[in-house]
């Protein structure tokens, strides 16, 4: 079995943390509107496993990647999103189709990673601070 | 005369998702060119592979969401869009 490089399982444990807490408040919008019902719920638990198990398949690629020549890696790169990109069709698809699944739950979820990356340069300057106040005492 | 309004109006739709998926076609190039450049910088500096597996990473990762909004304003236009403007043609009609 591959074994995963400790970036990338850091990164994907990142987004996986954020994932689950804007699930959380997701949830939290849905039943405050009164819209909620196990649908929701469902379509969540979808859509989240698939942003971060995208997100993981991605990792897992630039990490066999770098290890590539250049045109190789482009060309891997750009096979593996075609894939990735039709694995988020067919769950879109299976969100919006089946009865089971809220499309808007299952959708939603997939922009979470995104937001989670817009949320991270503030993390880190908050810690670079505290780093820097402590070498400070 | 209705039958071919409801065809312009599918067909519209369909021409529409497959512009929308041209987006699509970004994300992959651009992670592309970001891996090889990547190859080439840990390939200078090997002690920087984990820093530059970070960095590009969440830069593919925000270059994809963009692939995300094309897939899903294509699939609203073939799912949702057709039957909400049939229903408006239709009550337009009456």
């Amino acid at each position: 079995m591959m074994k995963i490089d400790v970036t990338v399982r850091r990164e994907t444990k990142y987004i996986a943390v954020w994932v689950f807490l804007l699930s959380l408040f997701m949830q939290a919008v849905f039943l405050i509107i009164g819209k909620w019902d196990y649908t929701v719920l469902l379509g969540n638990v979808l859509g989240g496993a698939v942003a971060v198990l995208n997100f993981l398949l991605m990792g897992i690629t630039v990490q066999k990647a770098v290890e590539k020549s250049e045109k190789d890696a482009a060309a891997m790169m750009k096979t593996s999103q075609s894939m990735r990109s039709l694995l988020l069709f067919i769950t879109v698809i299976l969100g919006i189709a089946l009865p089971f699944f809220n499309g808007i739950a299952t959708v939603v979820p997939m922009f979470f990673p995104r937001i989670a990356i817009a949320i991270r340069p503030f993390l880190d300057r908050k810690k670079a601070l505290e780093e820097v106040k402590k070498d400070g005492e | 005369m209705l039958e071919l309004a409801i065809g312009i109006i599918l067909g519209s739709c369909a021409l529409g998702a497959g512009i929308a998926m041209i987006a699509g076609i970004g994300p992959g190039i651009g992670e592309g060119n970001a891996v090889a450049k990547a190859c080439e910088a840990i390939g200078r500096q090997p002690e920087s592979k984990g820093s530059v597996t970070t960095t590009m990473l969440m830069g593919c990762a925000v270059a994809e969401t963009t692939g995300l909004y094309a897939l899903v304003i294509a699939i609203l236009l073939i799912f949702v869009a057709p039957g909400r403007l049939v229903d408006l043609l239709m009550s337009t009609i009456r």
